[in-house]
């Protein structure tokens, strides 16, 4: 097949193109085990699931590529895949613009998978990094799924965050959005994944409509018809942390004409809780029920799960970015060996959203960890051997040097960390 | 929430056209931010032009220039005015030199970090002791924990004393991380930082208790 080989080809001339020095790729896992049931005829299954990703920081984007695979009934099922970009501007007066653009693709069984592009533009305001709000909107190509044209996406949000991890009842992170679809549907399916209704009842169903007769304009072409749908929903979502405990909670509510909106995907609530029995294991459990996504042609579910997680790593969906000056819950700081030339630094600190180092290592960019655990964050950058500057922070808060070495003052404010980097001293 | 589809793994067409997708977009990742702009143009003219003839300068007398280029980018991502930047990138200069003067010809590494221990306020005398060069052993441990031993308030003289004393008896870099360690816990306990470390040198094993000894010559050395 030409494209596997031009594929084959590009991805290895990617591989050879020598990356920039401070650009760090980080390979990162999950594996989950468990325990999962869906309520569309498909009878409860065992599975192990498989969620690899690779992720490049930039100072100012994230370049995220990652996939998911169920093994099950000693068969490798492919379940979902998505790479996306997220461009942030910087924060001045406490705004800032942000894009975001995924490409993903979603298999719900053998005959049904579906791909779409989508890239929205948004404008974000920080209130005193406690809360915030944004609007903005997009557009999402679906492809595969015949029915549905281009939808316009429009959304507006707010989120306010309340205590920290560390506080004696933890700390919860509220977030409302409201997202607007509207897009055309083509020929006669209903709802994506429910009643059907054919071309040539929709003049009567519609009579008997009444006012909803409004939101249509029909179009008859070659027995085919398309008429303009929309909907619109509204989602609350609580995320709780308390100690070694995560619950994230969700409820919504779909508004829209009978005929976009099926009485299944009307409502809709889930919960997950998660229990860290280390930094690196947690106990993961949860269901609930998720609406229909008629875009990707995806029919709503019931869900329940039950699985250890191994690894962690939370994929921000772009909408909350809380930043909380936490210098103080810096615990500790470790530069590890991982390979000739490559060392892993480790930092342990609690309730927080980003960490970022720099130093002379970077160019003085800085570079984004990866988060590993409940409160763990690695990233493995070159290093030569020899003495390096570093500095920390968190949540985009100010810059300080690390706990636990060395320090000096810095040359223009504040101090900075010393690391050493041990090498072949047999040439000197 | 579970999506799953049971695939042969056998790659259809759509797969091989989502791999070619992706791959570019990882080429032109690595592409676009391989070609990257010059890191000095955030510097002004002025600052600029001094800031070369510095680099020259450094080159010229075999002194590394990361450190220099290091200053201005370092100087650039805080959003440090020119002049400043110049100021800084001149007095690192300064302690180079001095370094070198002091050690002689020392690798790149070791000249870096005994400039750190000149900019925290030890005098280039000081080091003059460590231009005596131990075979297969690096000085670079003890540089740094001296450095921060002064940032943090041990009187530069003491500091000095300490780890020319340990230096000069073998001391390995375990031997430092410890030493730094201990005093670090007293001084974040409140404790006078020069007392904190009078207290800690004395209870390291065969170490002089001297505060006030002035550096010694080496003695076990091997010339280079």
């Amino acid at each position: 097949m030409n494209e596997r080989k031009v594929a084959n080809f590009v991805l290895t001339l990617a591989l050879l193109v020598p990356a920039p020095r401070g650009l760090a790729a980080q390979l990162v896992s999950k594996i989950e085990a468990g325990q999962y049931s869906v309520s569309d005829g498909v009878l409860p299954m065992s599975a192990i699931r498989f969620a690899p990703a690779v992720q490049y920081e930039f100072p100012r984007a994230t370049l995220t590529a990652r996939g998911a695979a169920f093994l099950s009934e000693q068969q490798l099922q492919l379940a979902d895949g998505i790479v996306s970009g997220t461009f942030t501007s910087p924060t001045v007066y406490g705004v800032r613009a942000e894009m975001i653009g995924n490409a993903s693709r979603a298999l719900d069984d053998r005959s049904l998978g579906t791909d779409q592009v989508d890239v929205q533009t948004r404008v974000h305001v920080l209130f005193h990094q406690h809360g915030g709000l944004w609007f903005g909107g997009g557009v999402a190509r679906p492809w595969r799924v015949a029915v549905i044209s281009s939808a316009d996406v429009t959304d507006a949000g707010a989120w306010a965050k309340v205590g920290n991890a560390a506080a004696k009842f933890g700390g919860a992170t509220m977030t409302a959005t409201f997202t607007n679809f509207s897009f055309n549907k083509i020929a006669s399916v209903h709802d994506t994944g429910s009643a059907s209704l054919s071309c040539a009842s929709i003049p009567s169903t519609m009579s008997s409509a009444g006012p909803a007769r409004a939101l249509f304009s029909e179009v008859s072409t070659g027995g085919a018809c398309e008429r303009q749908s929309r909907f619109s929903d509204l989602e609350g979502t609580l995320h709780w942390e308390w100690n070694a405990l995560e619950i994230t909670a969700q409820t919504g509510y779909r508004f829209g004409d009978s005929y976009d909106v099926t009485a299944d995907s009307r409502r809709w609530s889930s919960a997950t809780a998660t229990i860290w029995l280390n930094d690196r294991v947690a106990f993961v459990g949860g269901g609930g029920r998720q609406p229909a996504l008629p875009l990707r042609g995806l029919p709503s579910r019931t869900f329940g799960m039950a699985g250890l997680e191994l690894a962690y790593w939370p994929i921000s969906k772009g909408a909350v970015p809380v930043s909380l000056p936490h210098a103080i819950l810096v615990k500790s700081f470790e530069v590890r060996p991982v390979a000739a030339g490559t060392q892993r630094i480790v930092i342990h600190v609690g309730g927080v959203e980003t960490v970022d180092v720099m130093g002379d290592f970077s160019d003085w960019s800085p570079l984004t960890l990866v988060r590993r655990g409940r409160d763990l964050w690695e990233l493995s950058i070159p290093l030569s051997p020899g003495m390096h500057r570093i500095n920390v922070r968190v949540d985009g808060g100010p810059w300080m040097a690390p706990p636990g070495i060395p320090t000096v003052h810095g040359s223009y404010s504040g101090d900075v960390g010393l690391m050493v980097v041990g090498g072949d001293r047999s040439g000197h | 929430m579970i999506r799953v589809a049971k695939v042969r793994l056998r790659l259809p067409r759509h797969v091989g056209k989502s791999l070619l997708a992706g791959a570019l977009v990882l080429l032109c990742a690595r592409l676009g931010v391989a070609q990257g702009p010059d890191p000095l143009l955030g510097l002004d003219t002025n600052s600029r032009f001094a800031v070369d003839l510095m680099i020259d300068s450094a080159t010229a007398a075999q002194l590394p220039t990361g450190p220099l280029l290091s200053r201005v980018l370092e100087g650039i991502h805080r959003k440090v005015d020119g002049k400043r930047i110049v100021d800084a990138v001149r007095r690192e200069l300064g302690f180079l030199r001095s370094a070198r003067s002091a050690l002689g010809g020392v690798p790149d590494d070791e000249l870096i970090a005994a400039a750190a221990v000149l900019e925290a306020g030890a005098k280039p005398a000081q080091l003059a002791v460590f231009r005596t060069r131990h075979k297969d052993r690096s000085d670079l441990a003890a540089f740094t924990y001296w450095a921060d031993l002064i940032t943090r308030g041990v009187p530069s003289e003491d500091a000095s004393s300490a780890i020319t004393k340990l230096w000069q008896d073998g001391a390995d870099d375990a031997t430092f991380y410890s030493l730094w360690k201990s005093v670090n816990s007293d001084i974040l306990q409140g404790l006078n930082p020069g007392a904190a470390l009078q207290a800690r040198i004395r209870e390291t094993p065969g170490r002089a208790p001297s505060s006030k000894t002035p550096p010694e010559g080496p003695q076990e050395t091997q010339s280079q």
